[in-house]
């Protein structure tokens, strides 16, 4: 199925499939087109870094100029607004770091999804240096390293052959993890009655109290989803291995990515999944106007004599 | 399609419209008027009926016919869009991968569309360049009958009233209307059958004491230690029931009444209405019912019976996403926002010997949306 | 080609045919002789009969596969995703249509965007009767028969929305029967006898079915043929202009011209829907997935229709609830009864009951045939609005969640404002739309006194500058004239008869009242009495009038 693998969709997939589509049947059309395939680059490493791989001390450089500040030197935190680090664990350095989210000029209100600040390297040697001094006992998740995670930027190569072989190494990854998972029901199950009341059924998110907002997860990676669920970022409760074991993850992980990145049968614009709403707003604001513009034409008065 | 609807601008004196004012309409026909002349061959008495001329009716016929083809062509590609998606050699039709139900759906309803557009554009045309356009006067009928007509009909149906016996004979009247009562009231008895009556079918659920649970949607028994690295954890829990003839081990309506949520929290996140007790009168409190900081609540909203499952573990608030009904999951459910009526009902839980999770009785209250006879034993 | 008066062999002898057996040729030639003003705002209506049309058709067509039953299955079709999850039939059986059939998919996305056009099309037909007072005498009875049709088509298409059994739309039926179980006394015996037992039960989807595809449209294709017979029986009414009164209806004759215009549209309002239903998805339930009694997703709302009392429920408190307190006692939900019955009770009670209490506080027992102009009737121009704005923010609520996440607005503030505007909003609205209608009211009068204002400055050998005012034409001056005094014979009738003696009527409570509606409905207005038309001393004719 290649819409599985078509993660990615470009904006103007929808316009460029209604030029195919009409051009194909002005011609007469032989076959059909196939969906341009927009995934983007992906990669990482399965396993996690070896220690030879990563530098403590310019973890401890980057954890006392980018963290300290505001939870402290020993990571337990300060008045700043800056919670006690030394239980939270790796997964939720990583899930916090790599969705861009930390560091955080302003921590008072919810933050979104940016784009990672630090490189990859960095991050593992921020990781490695909260491991080896903050981290209390080994408490709080460890990173799922064997589940896909954050693309590597195409920057980060020396030459255009190792980005590809990493991209093609990532999507393998990537595939097997997704269609690892055979069973859907309780991928479903799990996302519906766990996750779906805050993040909707599509993973767009929803509204929370006090001015929150649980975030769409469309971009998010599956070790990002993961580590979210180990680590409860935000107002969002925890689900550990214990509850919801990897395997049940993976399954949960898959549905919804699937979920998303199917194409949508009913039509190019998808309203983007909102849903009743959106739908009821297009009839009146579309559907309706268009049938009334059609009866003025109609009824348009006529000149007497012409 | 400016030429239809440009008509006003040349128009002398066009501008002189007032907003919310009718335009001038075209000269107005009256089919009453004595002094119409039948200049032309047209079906209404009008004196002034407007043909265009023949060259804008030659065009008008010209573009209707334009639209009539394009709708034509159109519907011929609505026929060959049908046949572009076969079943394939599995048997299996084409548009079952969304991708292409997606073109299948794009073709066949964009060929629909243009097909009924052209027809409705081409009558349009039709109408309004081919065909003279003139207004006709006609009377609105006067609605109520004269007083002649009312008299003569009342005075007939009463002396046919009179003729049937219907007033003069009570008895016969009375028994009739007496042998219709009993056969109104059948269909409502004939209703009966259509459910039980309440009783307490809805008080009781299928939780037990020592019953284990399944995290919704897994079929593994959920142990209290599963839950320990997690110190703010929750997750939607259903009995542990394996009946065959269902596919989740137990029916839908059995699934709506006993599904929980189990919610750990920190001890002193506690609130002091978890020390009340569960119902009126009882020994235990709310805090008995929980264990090693976890605590089960119903899922199902007391509102109007939602799930209400959007859980903050900062706030302890349990809204219901449908009407945001807010429950303080660290004060015994107690309703903090919103229009539910009463607290989430609370299941009292445990451990069994091998350490799993086990329910410890039923429900203090009844689960689902408040009815009636909620509270009544 | 248009001279010819025989018919051609062919059409006489169908023709001779059936006149034979039913003498129609009288009846035939007056009813195709039947006058239609023409007017946009005429034609909304017939968007409700055309997409009720297609609602059939398209409705048939899925019945072909549907399969109304609850019973789980687990699904092995063609749609690979939901391979292996257990659902119901009627779930499976949409999923069929969806992805087995071919068209299957347009066709029920064509029947839901009908819908919703459908209804839509009703509410702006409703306002433009409203408006423009088309309901009062004779056509009270086909008002009636229109609230009627509107509250069936909600109902009908909430048990719709209901059929495939997937998540949202188990979550609709779940809330009704939320709402039937807060009814005192009876509520938990009503949602027993309806669901076959508890809910889901397994009964609820069949019994929905046969509402739906056969009792309600049967009671709604009775009540529009009957609304349509009504119409013809007693004409259209029209916009006010020269030769239309209350006695002459004027405009275009149903054959030809009219049949080809109604025609026509019939197709565009099939080809609008038609293109929403290639090109924008709708209720994709194979994305949902099936109901289950205990899964729900953030941003959940029914089709539009729906959105009023969805919003009524999020916003009414639970302040009012009480228990009354006898044995466990029993409670009054009051957060679930009056947005349930109160509320729309209102709205459709004040709608069907507006015709009468109009007349009742006018006196007015004529018959009209020429519609108002909304601002020459501007309390109930206001009152309109009033609802208009009500209804509006009660359906805004219902997505409350929805604005909340879009504006970041917190979820509880938007509650608040919501509960605020629902009391606020009418009246503001009510207030503003009156003074609207009373300057355009004093505006009409200017220009019919004066003529309209030509944008032509011209200095006169004073050196004082003016602008050119110009006469309007006879069309405008005559419909500008025609603005009805607003009265009540409530205000006419002193209190005392011409012996002295005092009305027992007028003194009675109902009596009181009456007048003082009747005040309140005809105090403010802008009274033509005594303008002569472009009478008006500023009146300068412009040199350029050479028409």
């Amino acid at each position: 199925m290649k819409w599985i693998t078509a993660r990615r969709r470009h904006p103007l997939a929808g316009y460029v499939v209604v030029i195919l589509a009409l051009a194909l049947f002005g011609v007469g059309y032989a076959s059909l087109a196939p969906t341009a395939d927009q995934a983007s680059a992906q990669t990482l490493s399965a396993e996690a870094p070896s220690p030879e791989d990563v530098d403590t001390a310019a973890g401890k450089a980057i954890f006392d100029q980018t963290c300290a500040s505001c939870h402290g030197l020993d990571g337990s935190g300060s008045a700043l607004n800056g919670p006690d680090l030394r239980e939270v664990g790796s997964a939720a350095i990583d899930f916090q770091v790599s969705t861009g989210r930390m560091p955080s000029m302003d921590p008072d209100s919810q933050m979104p999804r940016k784009p990672m600040v630090m490189s990859e390297e960095d991050l593992a040697n921020l990781i490695a240096y909260y491991d080896e001094s903050i981290r209390t006992d080994g408490s709080g998740a460890d990173v799922p390293y064997d589940v896909p995670g954050t693309p590597p930027k195409a920057d980060d190569f020396e030459d255009q052959a190792a980005y590809e072989a990493a991209i093609e190494d990532y999507e393998a990854e990537y595939d097997s993890y997704i269609e690892g998972a055979d069973d859907v029901d309780m991928g479903m199950k799990l996302y519906l009655t766990n996750c779906a009341h805050c993040h909707s059924w599509s993973g767009g998110g929803g509204a929370l109290t006090d001015g929150r907002w649980a975030p769409e997860i469309h971009d998010s990676t599956p070790r990002q989803i993961y580590e979210a669920m180990v680590s409860g970022p935000g107002a969002m409760p925890m689900f550990s291995d214990g509850v919801i074991a990897p395997d049940e993850k993976q399954e949960l992980i898959s549905y919804v990515k699937t979920l998303q990145a199917e194409p949508n049968a009913g039509g190019i614009f998808d309203l983007e999944r909102v849903g009743q709403v959106a739908e009821g707003f297009i009839g009146w604001t579309v559907g309706l106007t268009l049938i009334i513009a059609c009866a003025i034409w109609i009824t348009a008065k006529q000149r007497a004599h012409d | 399609m400016t030429e239809n609807n440009n008509n006003d601008n040349n128009e002398a004196g066009a501008d002189e419209r007032v907003v919310g004012t009718p335009k001038d309409t075209t000269d107005v026909v009256t089919e009453t008027s004595s002094h119409a002349e039948r200049e032309h061959n047209g079906p209404y008495l009008a004196s002034e009926t407007h043909h265009h001329p023949e060259e804008q009716q030659r065009r008008g016929e010209k573009l209707a016919s334009a639209w009539f083809i394009i709708a034509f062509l159109a519907g011929i590609g609505f026929l060959v869009s049908y046949f572009l998606f076969p079943p394939n050699a599995a048997g299996e039709p084409a548009i079952a991968d969304p991708q292409i139900g997606q073109y299948s759906n794009l073709l066949l309803g964009g060929t629909l569309a243009i097909a009924m557009f052209g027809i409705g554009a081409g009558m349009t045309v039709w109408a309004r360049n081919v065909m003279p356009h003139y207004e006709v006067a006609s009377p609105y009928d006067e609605l109520p009958s004269s007083e002649e007509e009312k008299s003569s009909f009342s005075e007939f149906f009463m002396k046919s009233a009179d003729e049937s016996g219907f007033t003069k004979r009570p008895l016969m009247r009375r028994t009739l209307i007496a042998a219709m009562l009993p056969l109104g009231l059948a269909p409502v008895v004939l209703l009966r059958d259509t459910g039980p009556v309440p009783g307490d079918l809805m008080k009781k659920t299928r939780w037990t004491d020592g019953m284990r649970m399944y995290a919704e949607g897994t079929h593994r028994h959920l142990r209290a230690e599963d839950l320990e690295n997690d110190p703010y954890g929750m997750i939607s829990a259903l009995p542990a029931l394996d009946d065959e003839g269902y596919p989740h081990g137990m029916s839908l309506t059995d699934q709506a009444k006993s599904v929980i949520l189990l919610i750990k929290m920190p001890e002193e996140d506690w609130k002091p209405g978890m020390d009340q007790p569960v119902r009126k009168g009882s020994d235990e409190t709310h805090m008995n019912w929980t264990h090693q900081g976890i605590v089960a609540y119903s899922k199902i909203c007391t509102h109007v019976g939602c799930p209400a499952a959007l859980y903050e573990r900062t706030t302890h608030r349990i809204l219901c996403p449908c009407h945001q009904s807010t429950f303080d999951a660290s004060d015994a459910a107690k309703v903090i926002f919103g229009p539910a009526h009463r607290p989430l009902p609370q299941l009292p839980i445990g451990v069994d010997d091998e350490g799993y999770l086990v329910a410890r009785g039923d429900f203090n209250e009844p689960t689902g949306p408040t009815f009636w006879e909620y509270a009544k034993d | 080609m248009s001279k010819t008066t025989q018919a051609p062999k062919a059409l006489r002898g169908v023709g001779n045919f059936i006149d034979d057996r039913f003498h129609l040729a009288k009846t035939g030639e007056k009813n195709l002789r039947k006058v239609f003003p023409n007017h946009w705002s005429f034609m909304l209506g017939e968007i409700a009969l055309y997409s009720f049309i297609i609602l059939l058709l398209s409705g048939v067509f899925l019945t072909l596969w549907f399969k109304p039953s609850m019973t789980e299955i687990i699904y092995d079709g063609s749609y690979e995703r939901l391979q292996g999850v257990p659902m119901s039939e009627a779930f499976a059986s949409t999923l069929y249509i969806d992805f087995d059939v071919r068209g299957g998919f347009l066709m029920r996305q064509i029947h839901h965007w009908a819908a919703l056009i459908f209804v839509a099309s009703l509410v702006v037909h409703m306002l433009r009767v409203f408006f423009t007072g088309a309901f009062r005498k004779p056509r009270e009875i086909n008002w009636l028969i229109g609230i009627a049709i509107f509250g069936l088509a909600m109902v009908e298409g909430l048990f719709g929305y209901s059929l495939p059994d997937d998540l949202p739309s188990g979550m609709g039926v779940r809330i009704l029967q939320g709402v039937m179980l807060a009814l005192p006394l009876v509520g938990s015996y009503i949602s027993m006898f309806l669901f076959g037992g508890e809910f889901p039960g397994e009964d609820i989807i069949t019994r929905l079915y046969m509402l739906h595809v056969l009792l309600i449209p049967a009671i709604l294709l009775a009540l529009i043929v009957a609304h349509f017979m009504i119409l013809w029986h007693q004409k259209h009414t029209q916009y006010p202009g020269t030769g239309r009164t209350d006695k002459t209806v004027v405009g275009t004759p149903m054959f030809p011209g009219f049949a080809v215009k109604a025609g026509g549209f019939f197709f565009f309002t099939f080809a609008v829907i038609a293109g929403l239903s290639a090109l924008v998805q709708i209720n994709p339930i194979h994305l949902f997935g099936p109901f289950t009694p205990t899964s729900i997703t953030s941003g959940l709302q029914p089709d539009w229709y729906m959105g009023f009392m969805e919003g009524s429920l999020r916003i009414f408190p639970n302040w009012l609830d009480f228990t009354i307190p006898i044995g466990a006692g029993y409670p009054i939900m009051t957060a679930v009864l009056v947005p349930g019955l109160v509320i729309p009770g209102l709205i459709f009670g004040g709608l069907a009951m507006w015709p009468f209490i109009e007349q009742w506080i006018t006196g007015d027992k004529s018959a009209h045939n020429v519609a108002d102009r909304p601002r020459n009737a501007p309390v109930r121009t206001g009152l309109g609005v009033a609802g208009i704005v009500f209804y509006g923010v009660l359906w805004l609520a219902g997505s409350n969640d929805i604005l909340s996440e879009t504006f970041s607005i917190d979820l509880y503030v938007t509650t608040y404002i919501f509960r605020t505007l629902a009391i606020l909003g009418p009246i503001i609205g009510f207030i503003v739309a009156k003074r609207i209608c009373l300057g355009l009211q004093r505006r009409d009068r200017e220009i019919l006194e004066h003529g309209y204002e030509s944008g032509t400055i011209q200095q006169l050998p004073s050196g004082e500058f003016i602008e050119v005012h110009k006469e309007s034409s006879a069309e405008t001056t005559h419909v500008l004239e025609s603005k009805p005094v607003i009265t009540s014979d409530a205000l006419t009738e002193g209190t005392t008869d011409e012996k002295g003696v005092e009305n027992p009527e007028a003194r009675k409570g109902m009596g009181k009242l009456r007048r003082s509606l009747a005040h309140w409905y005809t105090k403010d207005n802008i009274s033509f009495e005594g303008v002569e038309p472009h009478s008006g001393h500023h009146l300068h004719h412009g040199s350029d009038k050479d028409h």
